[in-house]
C-alpha cells in the first residue's frame, strides 16, 4: 500500500513537473501568434478611435509616378513634454532663440501686439500676375494665402494660425519664441487646419483634431 | 526516485518562474536582412529582462562611453518612451514611396519600427520599458553620476 502511494507520488511530481515545463511554451506560443491579430485589432481600433488627446497630423502627398506619402501623428501632449528635453543649439527649455538679424530689425513683439488689438480685417493684399498674397485676421486667427501664378503649373498656400497660438509663442523673454507654450495653446484649440500647400507636385496638410490617425 | 521528483519539481518551479518573468517583459526581436552580396542576415529574439541584467555586466569604461556618445540624446530618448507608454497602438510615422515602407508604431507597450526597401528590410519590436531601462542605466553611468 506504501508503495503505491510513493509511485503515485512520484507519478504525480513528474506530471506537475512537465507540464509546468511545458507552460511557457504555450505562452512563448501564444506570444508569437498574437502580433498577426493584435495589429488587425489595433489598426481596427485606430481607425475608429476618437479620444480627447489633441494631434498634430502632417500628410505629404505626392502626386508624382512613385506615389510618396508621409503621414506623421503627434500627440501635443507628448511634444509638450519631449521640447523641454532638447537642449540643442538654439532649442533650450522648449524655447527656440531667434536672432535679430534674421528678422531685419522688425521688432516682431510689437508687431503680434499691433494685430493682437486690431479689428479683423485684411492687411496686406497683393494681386499680379506673378501671384496673389493675402494676409488678414478674421475671426481671431491669423490667415496668410499665398497663389503662385509664375508657372504654368499654380501653387497653392495657406496658413491658418490661431491667434492665441502666436501670443503664446511670443510669450518668452526678448529673441525666444516659447514652443511648449505654442503647443500648449494649441492643444486649446478645436479642430483646425493649420497648414495647406498645394502645387502640381505635392499636397501638404498639417491640421490638428482629436482622432490619433489620419483620415 | 522521491529525490528525482523533487529535484525536478525545484528546477521545473524555477524554470516557469523564469518564463513568466520574462514573457512580463517581453521580448525584443530584430530582424535584418540586407539584399546583396555579403550581406547581414540578423534574426534576434532576446528576453527584455535580460538586457538590463546583461548591462550590469558591461565593463563600466564601455557604459561610460557609450554614456558620453549619446549624452544629448538621452534626456530625449527617455521623455519620448516615457510619452510614448500613454499612446498603446498608436500610428506615428508611416512613409510609403512606390517600393520602401517606413513605418513608426507603438504595438501594445512596445515600439515597432519597420523598414522595408528593395535592399533591405528591418524589423524592430523592443518594449518601451527596456528601452527606459537602459537610458536610465546609461544615464546613471553619464559623465556626472
Amino acid at each position: 500500500m506504501h508503495d503505491r502511494y510513493k509511485i503515485l507520488f512520484n507519478r504525480t511530481a513528474l506530471i506537475a513537473t512537465t507540464a509546468l515545463l511545458l507552460s511557457p511554451l504555450g505562452t512563448l506560443a501564444q506570444a508569437t501568434a498574437a502580433p498577426a491579430s493584435s495589429i488587425q485589432s489595433s489598426s481596427e481600433r485606430a481607425t475608429t478611435s476618437v479620444s480627447k488627446d489633441r494631434w498634430l497630423h502632417v500628410r505629404v502627398i505626392s502626386s508624382d509616378s512613385k506615389g510618396e506619402s508621409v503621414r506623421v501623428n503627434v500627440p501635443l501632449e507628448l511634444a509638450e513634454k519631449v521640447l523641454p528635453a532638447i537642449h540643442q543649439d538654439r532649442i533650450h527649455d522648449g524655447k527656440v532663440k531667434i536672432d535679430n538679424a534674421h528678422v531685419n530689425d522688425v521688432d516682431l513683439r510689437a508687431l503680434v501686439d499691433a494685430i493682437r488689438t486690431t479689428k479683423d480685417g485684411e492687411f496686406v493684399t497683393v494681386q499680379s500676375n506673378d501671384c496673389d498674397v493675402r494676409v488678414a485676421k478674421q475671426s481671431n486667427h491669423l490667415i496668410v494665402h499665398v497663389l503662385d501664378k509664375q508657372n504654368s503649373k499654380k501653387s497653392e498656400v495657406e496658413v491658418k494660425v490661431p491667434m492665441k497660438v502666436i501670443d503664446a509663442l511670443f510669450s518668452a523673454g526678448k529673441d525666444e519664441l516659447d514652443l511648449v507654450a505654442a503647443l500648449h495653446a494649441l492643444s486649446t484649440q478645436g479642430d483646425t487646419e493649420l497648414v495647406s500647400v498645394k502645387d502640381h507636385e505635392n499636397t501638404v496638410r498639417v491640421w490638428l483634431d482629436s482622432k490619433n490617425v489620419t483620415d | 526516485m522521491i529525490l528525482l521528483a523533487k529535484a525536478a519539481l525545484t528546477v521545473g518551479g524555477t524554470l516557469v518562474l523564469a518564463g513568466a518573468y520574462t514573457m512580463r517583459e517581453g521580448v525584443i526581436r530584430i530582424d535584418v536582412d540586407e539584399y546583396r552580396a555579403g550581406g547581414s542576415h540578423v534574426h534576434m529574439w532576446v528576453p527584455a529582462a535580460a538586457v538590463p541584467m546583461v548591462l550590469h555586466f558591461v565593463p563600466t569604461e564601455h557604459l561610460r562611453h557609450g554614456s558620453e556618445q549619446a549624452r544629448q540624446a538621452m534626456p530625449i530618448l527617455r521623455a519620448i518612451v516615457k510619452e510614448l507608454k500613454k499612446y498603446p497602438d498608436t500610428e506615428f510615422v508611416e512613409v510609403d514611396d512606390h517600393d520602401e515602407h517606413v513605418r513608426i508604431r507603438t504595438q501594445g507597450a512596445r515600439l515597432q519600427i519597420d523598414v522595408d526597401a528593395p535592399d533591405q528590410k528591418v524589423h524592430i519590436l523592443c518594449p518601451l520599458s527596456t528601452i527606459e531601462d537602459v537610458t536610465i542605466q546609461l544615464e546613471e553611468h553619464g559623465p556626472a553620476a
